[in-house]
């Protein structure tokens, strides 16, 4: 007879608790279209890689046997995955820094208000219309070393013929010179977006001031595009990982594998070679590489972002 | 708010209604369409102008037969066609007949999912011995055929015929061993200040080559027979044949002569067009096109041998028909009935004149529209009379691996890398031991 009785809780402590359960709810009901997108079309895929990354598989992709971390060893042991790697981070070096500058520069022209500069704004922004596959195309034929436009104008200065996509030491730098073009529309609109919303009043005042264009570029305008910097860096980085159209069309992923980048492995070993297993485990390196960059770019770039 | 989420919605019941609506469709149309004619889907991967012949071939054939009514569809190039049967196979959307490229032999056999014609030719004792022997010999493996020859097709030698006469050589007398080869590029590669305007000789990077010009030798590409014995376990084509081939590209890269057009067919090909290469490597598919479209003569010969080595012959190319397993009784005997009418001399007859392949069927060189055409491009006879001189050996019956394409990337890879001034031993042992290593994988499953 000494059990306690069960302390009821006082009637406001219920009411409250009953309210937050109605709000989850309500906000999970709110959730739950996104939520089922994304796990039939992200998370159910996700996993589904990680479980087939310890499997060797039949060639429908139906694992067959369990190997363990064995797919991983080999990959990581495997000088053509390694290849692979050195090649995404050449790749990621090249694009990144490049496209988000020279949309940068772009998109600081285009914000002066100048008569005409509606044209401007068209131009520079028109590659985000154009898709992958065909603006490869359009650099396949320019690339051409026989035919290609750019090698006759070299030839009319005198310099010989480049072999633009059959030099693995030149290869990745003219499938990352087409990148940049393709993915300076995109940054360049959204860093113009940007700088048009910076409040004209901080203009006013540095030019009361009387500061120079670079100090107020450097004190004003850098500092409040940060938010959308530091946005469009991010989405570049992660997009310049996953680069595939350009690679399959212009190269292959060859010569010599010099733009053989991790998704085009992938996408070789899984489609063309049917190793469904070590292409599912380069896919989650993959997967984590991208995870600890974005961290680690969220960990120490957030830092210089000024949010107003 | 309340807009978004409720267009949201609407969005995803479109979506699944749009699914669910294909799945009744498929799942409707078994074997029969609403004319009471059994359909046959055909998946291809002939583009261009081979796409409009082919298509004129199933429209007569559609004609000719009124219960059966042959869909072609177009599914990209074998890789890519070959890449989406793998994903249907087996479901109600995989198509009756399927086209595969030769090198996918061995995979479709070990997919399980497909019905060798064997079974048709026993009961009907259809007569093969009507066939070009070399293909028979290609597509018999374990005493049975298991899928219909189609599109068959040789490399060859092409040429300029103007830019022989240009330096001095005789036009009808192209080369024919490595030696001469070596010879003739050296004088066809032109110079202008420091740049070359032209040069000797170019091969596609594309291990294709590479096997055809090892079989010609007599070279093996895996052991066991080329596997046609039992299952291969490993790579050969590092042996003495295979390093003559990369030895000679080394060679004229080295001298000059030699240009690298890398791995695209359409490069290569609008390279020699626009007189950049004086003779190159083709298939003999693609001969009716470059003459017709060549802006000079072209001359077509056989593929060239090392000096002293006996020329064995070639391994045939291009692809087969495959009938699926899971379809009904019905449609097999259609899709075979198809299969058959694709082998009469009559279509063969016309499939080669008008593309450049050669007929599985040799009484299809004796049809009229042949004879005719022959007199106005000589140049078709030779990829004829290359096959037909060929021996019948292991090397030239080709190679039967499941891993082709992958073993394929690695030789593509191994040529490149000769141009950097990597040793041809060095490169080969490279792509042999990873063939092997895809072997193992394969054997494992």
């Amino acid at each position: 007879m000494n059990t306690p009785l069960p302390v009821q809780p006082p009637a406001s402590v219920q009411i409250r608790r009953k309210r937050t359960m109605r709000t989850t709810l309500e906000g999970i009901t709110y959730l739950l279209p996104s939520l089922i997108l994304f796990s039939i079309f992200l998370f159910y895929p996700m996993l589904r890689t990680m479980y087939l990354s310890v499997y060797l598989t039949d060639y429908q992709g139906n694992p067959v046997q369990f190997v363990g971390i064995e797919n991983f060893v080999y990959l990581l042991k495997d000088v053509n995955f390694l290849q692979s790697v050195k090649a995404t981070l050449l790749f990621v070096c090249y694009t990144v820094p490049t496209s988000v500058f020279l949309a940068l520069c772009l998109a600081l022209m285009a914000n002066e208000k100048l008569k005409g500069i509606g044209l401007f704004r068209t131009c520079f922004s028109s590659t985000m219309g154009m898709s992958v596959a065909a603006s490869s195309v359009i650099w396949m034929f320019m690339y051409n070393p026989s035919i290609g436009v750019i090698n006759k104008v070299l030839s009319l200065f005198g310099i010989s013929d480049v072999q633009w996509l059959l030099d693995p030491k030149i290869a990745l730098v003219s499938v990352a010179i087409s990148t940049i073009w393709m993915n300076t529309g995109f940054t360049f609109l959204i860093l113009l977006g940007g700088l048009q919303n910076i409040d004209p009043s901080l203009y006013e005042s540095a030019r009361i001031a009387g500061v120079s264009y670079l100090y107020q570029l450097r004190k004003v305008t850098l500092p409040l595009l940060s938010p959308t910097l530091f946005f469009v860096t991010t989405v570049s980085l992660i997009h310049s990982f996953q680069t595939f159209g350009q690679i399959d069309i212009l190269t292959k992923g060859g010569p010599m594998d010099a733009t053989n980048v991790i998704v085009y492995s992938i996408y070789k070993d899984a489609f063309i070679n049917y190793n469904f297993g070590s292409a599912s485990a380069q896919a989650v390196i993959l997967f984590f590489a991208i995870l600890v960059v974005t961290f680690l770019q969220f960990k120490f770039g957030e830092r210089k972002v000024h949010y107003q | 708010m309340k807009k978004g989420i409720f267009t949201l919605f609407a969005f995803i019941f479109m979506i699944l209604a749009a699914c669910s609506n294909q799945s009744d469709e498929a799942a409707t149309t078994p074997s029969e369409n609403k004319e009471g004619k059994t359909e046959i889907v055909f998946w291809h991967a002939m583009s261009g102008d081979l796409e409009t012949v082919l298509k004129e071939i199933v429209e007569e054939f559609n004609k000719s037969h009124s219960s059966i009514e042959v869909k072609p569809i177009f599914q990209g190039t074998y890789e890519e066609a070959l890449t989406k049967f793998n994903t249907v196979a087996g479901t109600k959307d995989a198509p009756a007949i399927m086209q595969t490229f030769e090198v996918g032999t061995k995979y479709m056999i070990d997919s399980g999912k497909i019905q060798p014609v064997q079974k048709f030719i026993d009961e009907e004792n259809y007569d093969i011995a009507q066939w070009e022997k070399n293909i028979v010999n290609y597509y018999t493996v374990n005493g049975k055929i298991y899928s219909m020859p189609f599109n068959s097709s040789t490399p060859v030698l092409i040429y300029n015929k103007d830019a022989f006469k240009e330096a001095g050589l005789d036009p009808e007398k192209p080369p024919m061993t490595y030696g001469e080869l070596k010879e003739a590029a050296k004088k066809l590669t032109k110079k202008q200040g420091g740049q070359t305007t032209q040069y000797g000789f170019s091969i596609l990077n594309y291990g294709w080559f590479f096997e055809e010009m090892l079989a010609v030798q007599g070279g093996l590409y895996v052991n066991h027979e080329n596997g046609r014995k039992e299952n291969a376990t490993k790579a050969v084509f590092n042996g003495e044949e295979g390093l003559r081939v990369f030895d000679l590209i080394r060679d004229m890269y080295k001298e000059g002569t030699f240009y690298n057009v890398g791995q695209n067919w359409d490069d290569m090909r609008a390279a020699f067009q626009s007189k950049k290469i004086a003779m190159y490597l083709d298939s003999s598919a693609g001969v009716k096109t470059i003459i017709d479209n060549a802006p000079f003569e072209v001359g077509v010969s056989y593929l060239p041998v090392p000096d002293g080595v006996e020329r064995q012959g070639v391994i045939i190319g291009g692809a087969s028909l495959w009938m699926t397993k899971d379809i009904s009784e019905k449609q097999q005997k259609a899709a075979w009935e198809f299969m058959k009418y694709l082998s009469t001399s009559e279509v063969q007859a016309k499939w080669h004149v008008k593309t450049g392949y050669f007929a599985i069927n040799p009484a299809a060189y004796e049809e009229e529209i042949v004879k005719a055409e022959w007199e106005k491009y000589p140049q078709l006879k030779v990829t004829v009379d290359q096959l037909k001189q060929t021996k019948s050996i292991p090397a030239t019956q080709g190679a039967l691996i499941s891993v082709f394409p992958e073993s394929r990337q690695k030789v593509v890879k191994a040529m490149e890398s000769l141009y950097q001034g990597v040793d041809p031993q060095e490169a080969l042992n490279r792509a042999a031991a990873e063939t092997d290593r895809a072997l193992e994988i394969a054997n494992k499953k």
